[in-house]
């Protein structure tokens, strides 16, 4: 149990881990070592080599020199995802791979390495349990939430055999409050019973709050190593993106352009050269009033400057300046199997490359080239998919489309730094903000309030039908949750409501 | 790794172009009078037909829909175009009543599946149905004889623009407008995202539906126009000729690697699809395989064709995947529909 003393062997251990693709070096040099029972947070920006080094370990990619370790064991170049996993090596994924159409038990006993290992229904029980879970074992994995499927994720890595080491890619991306520190529980326990965990996340008090120790890649080396009491959350964001701390707030300069949109009888208003804040709870009514001026509601008519603004469908208002950026980018925003030009260019289409009549390779080469030089896209070149950017290259491209083909009067934007590393969030910021500064409506919606801290300079708190509103300020982002709680508090006169049963 | 991902991906992307090497090598080692210029042109000749179809439903499955009703609608337009020509002696008019009832099949086909969305599959399978038992209704069971057809009518299924013969010479047309618009138009380039992510497309302005609708359009007027190019060439118009030719032009899409779940596609694997196709028909001839023999190998191509199609996209899937997974992905891999 005690913490590295000197006899006993680390649980995983880097040595020179070298790792290659094609000229590219993704990883360089790593040497680390983890001991049983250490929770070690990993940080870098996408693409710094964080899920190669995951890969390696879990078998999914050999390195191209050097070596890792398990405890005494140096392991093999050829190894399979399968044998490392029988050795104890438990990779949990943000959307763990599990077959929905099956039980819970036959997804645990999936990808057992004897072909025809019975189901043992008392081992299964006991796995889950270990996870603090009492789950139907004849539950069909598609009735389960995302926090649900984790767990049964775990159990598999404990199923007949001791857990070793955990590697968490990203695991409370799309998790609740409540499932996120349930997990993170789950997570010190194993630590406890001497698993080495790994583990990789954006949201860096999630690292602050869980790990032991911080490591942080950059261009596949480790720049920082160290133990988490030497940081806070403003020197990570340093450590991870030099040069970016708060947004720089130069005086306002308001143009005439006002939008006024009624939300439940209160009016709220929106002018051009600032950056407005809808701020509420995840799903919340924020979002409904951007869809409702992009014409996602069926007609909506509204007050632009005194003149009425209407709108029917997305095309409508696209034709009337208003661009909206979504919130989910691989749902509802880009074309998978498209190029990264196609899926910049998509809507512009019938008022560039000849009205739409001859699309050619060159079609937007210079508002692309420009485009990537303001967003600081990085990655292969116009041509190639989209699916072959990082997250955040990708979220670029999307902002990309709305922001700099064609100049929006209103600029929706739902969400537009979630799920991006650090470095791309600033460059995003700094492009929304650019652009308001020239005169554009923004309108940001976000259930996130240091999203909207980190871009807005005012912002309306939304309760279903409650509205606050807030200027920027020192302590902008505790404010607006505040607020938000306060509006959520049953109020004496109000009607009777789900909340006040609680 | 990464090697052997590009080269996968190439290998999933130009089977089909290997594959009709291959075949075509095969055959003439098989039988020497196979690689004659003879047999060349015979082999386009009878690909026109079914390359006009083709096209228009490699759209369909692109933008994640399908037309089984085409080889029905054929029919129908053979014999609705013969009877007017029949009672008329006017091949114009003939020809126009063939195009209306394309027009009009295609369009309630789109409309049914666009704006009332009901399933594709349903829909044209029912309309293959109505449409082959019109074509038996209006003639009776019988077939419009040549004798009936008029002169200039009869004459188009041997004319030639220069040496070219006509069905040549309108095969390509449809494959370099096929090429064009899904390459090089706004028209093509929101047909691949609606198959790709069609709220993506929504949200991006597209008319989803408007789109479909037109491209069932094109489907039916295509078919229509097959219909009677085929009515020309025997020289009568049977109620049973465009029996089976959505199975030949469904084999073709797929071996071309247009995928049956959408959003992704190449007009030169439909072409290559297409000789295929062919080759294989017409090899077979050489050999003397039986008739019957031909038809078992027909639906054999399409399951081999699907079970590819499933295939290919797994590949292209995983390979992209892993090159997502790559740092810096080389840049030369573009698995973009071109």
């Amino acid at each position: 149990m005690s913490l590295a003393s000197a006899v006993v062997a680390p649980r995983l251990e880097f040595r020179n881990l070298t790792v290659d693709f094609g000229a590219t070096r993704a990883l360089n040099a790593i040497t680390a070592s983890i001991q049983p029972g250490e929770i070690v947070g990993l940080l870098g920006h996408n693409g710094a080599g964080k899920t190669t080094l995951f890969n390696v370990v879990a078998g999914a990619n050999p390195a191209t020199s050097g070596t890792f370790l398990l405890g005494y064991e140096e392991i093999s170049q050829k190894i399979t995802p399968r044998e490392i996993a029988s050795k104890g090596v438990t990779v949990l994924y943000q959307d763990p791979a599990l077959t929905g159409n099956l039980s819970v038990l036959d997804n645990l006993y999936l990808a057992q390495l004897a072909p025809f290992s019975r189901p043992d229904r008392a081992q299964a029980a006991a796995a889950l349990e270990r996870v603090g879970s009492d789950l139907d074992l004849d539950q069909l994995v598609d009735t389960l939430s995302l926090g649900e499927r984790q767990l049964v994720a775990l159990a598999r890595g404990l199923l007949g055999k001791d857990m070793k080491v955990l590697l968490l890619d990203e695991p409370t991306a799309a998790l609740g409050l409540k499932e996120t520190e349930a997990l993170h529980s789950l997570i010190r326990k194993f630590a406890k019973e001497g698993v080495a965990v790994v583990y990789v996340s954006h949201r860096l008090p999630d690292i602050l709050q869980v790990c032991q120790r911080i490591i942080i890649l950059s261009a596949g080396e480790i720049v920082a190593d160290g133990p988490v009491t030497d940081y806070d959350a403003r020197k990570l964001a340093r450590a991870l993106a030099p040069g970016l701390l708060e947004v720089e707030r130069s005086e306002l300069v308001l143009g005439q352009a006002l939008l006024s949109v009624k939300h439940a009888g209160t009016p709220l208003s929106f002018r051009e050269g600032e950056v407005v804040g809808l701020f509420g709870m995840a799903g919340g009514e924020q979002f409904a009033i951007l869809e409702r001026l992009f014409g996602l509601k069926g007609k909506y008519s509204t007050v632009l400057s005194g003149l009425l603004l209407e709108v029917s469908n997305p095309l409508s208002a696209m034709k009337q300046g208003i661009h909206l950026v979504p919130a989910d980018r691989e749902k509802d925003g880009l074309i998978s199997g498209m190029s990264a030009a196609e899926n910049t260019f998509l809507p512009w289409y019938r008022t560039i490359a000849g009205r739409g009549w001859w699309v050619s390779r060159d079609t937007g080469n210079a508002d692309y080239d420009s485009a990537r030089e303001r967003l600081n896209i990085l990655g292969p070149t116009r041509a190639s998919t989209i699916d072959q950017f990082s997250g955040g290259n990708r979220q670029k491209h999307l902002i990309a489309r709305w922001m700099f083909v064609k100049r929006p009067k209103i600029l929706l934007l739902a969400q537009p730094t979630q799920g991006v590393d650090v470095g791309a969030k600033a460059d995003i910021v700094r492009a929304v903000r650019a652009m308001a500064a020239q005169g554009t409506i923004v309108i940001v919606a976000s259930a996130e309030s240091d999203e909207i801290a980190s871009i807005c300079d005012r912002s309306y708190i939304l309760f279903h039908d409650h509205v606050r509103e807030r200027t920027a300020a020192k302590g902008f982002d505790e404010q607006l949750l505040a607020d938000l709680l306060d509006l959520a508090q049953p109020q004496p006169h109000s009607q009777p409501d789900l909340l006040q049963k609680n | 790794m990464s090697n052997k991902n590009s080269l996968a991906l190439f290998a999933a992307r130009n089977g089909i172009f290997m594959a009709l090497i291959v075949l075509v090598a095969f055959f003439s080692l098989l039988n020497k009078n196979f690689l004659t210029f003879g047999n060349a042109e015979n082999i386009i000749l009878q690909s026109a037909e079914l390359g006009i179809v083709a096209i228009p439903l490699a759209f369909l499955l692109i933008s994640g829909s399908v037309d089984l009703s085409i080889g029905a609608v054929a029919s129908a337009a053979a014999v609705t175009s013969g009877l007017v020509m029949a009672a008329t002696q006017n091949t114009l008019l003939g020809i126009g009543a063939g195009l209306a009832l394309g027009l009009v099949a295609g369009a309630i086909n789109g409309f049914l599946v666009s704006y009332v969305k009901l399933n594709p599959i349903v829909v044209t399978l029912g309309f293959l149905s109505i449409w082959a038992g019109y074509a038996q209704l209006v003639t009776s069971g019988r077939t419009v004889q040549r004798s009936s057809l008029p002169e200039d009518f009869r004459s188009l299924g041997t004319a030639s623009i220069g040496p070219v013969p006509l069905q040549i010479v309108l095969l390509a047309i449809v494959v370099v407008l096929g090429w064009y618009v899904l390459n090089r138009t706004r028209f093509g380039k929101e047909t691949l995202a609606i198959g790709g992510n069609e709220k993506a497309a929504y949200l991006m302005g597209v008319s989803v539906q408007l789109r479909r609708f037109q491209i069932f359009i094109a489907s039916g007027v295509a078919a229509s126009i097959t219909g009677m190019l085929l009515t020309a060439k025997v020289q009568s118009a049977s109620p049973v000729i465009g029996t089976g030719m959505e199975l030949a032009a469904l084999t073709v899409v797929l071996l071309g690697g247009i995928a049956f779940e959408g959003g992704i596609g190449r007009i030169s694997g439909v072409v290559a699809g297409l000789l295929f196709f062919k080759v294989l028909n017409n090899g077979l001839v050489f050999l003397q395989a039986s008739a019957f023999l031909q038809t078992i190998l027909v639906g054999a191509t399409l399951v081999i064709a699907v079970a590819l199609d499933s295939t290919i996209q797994e590949v292209v899937k995983k390979a992209r995947r892993q090159i997502l997974q790559r740092v810096t992905p080389k840049s030369d891999i573009t698995t973009t529909a071109r």
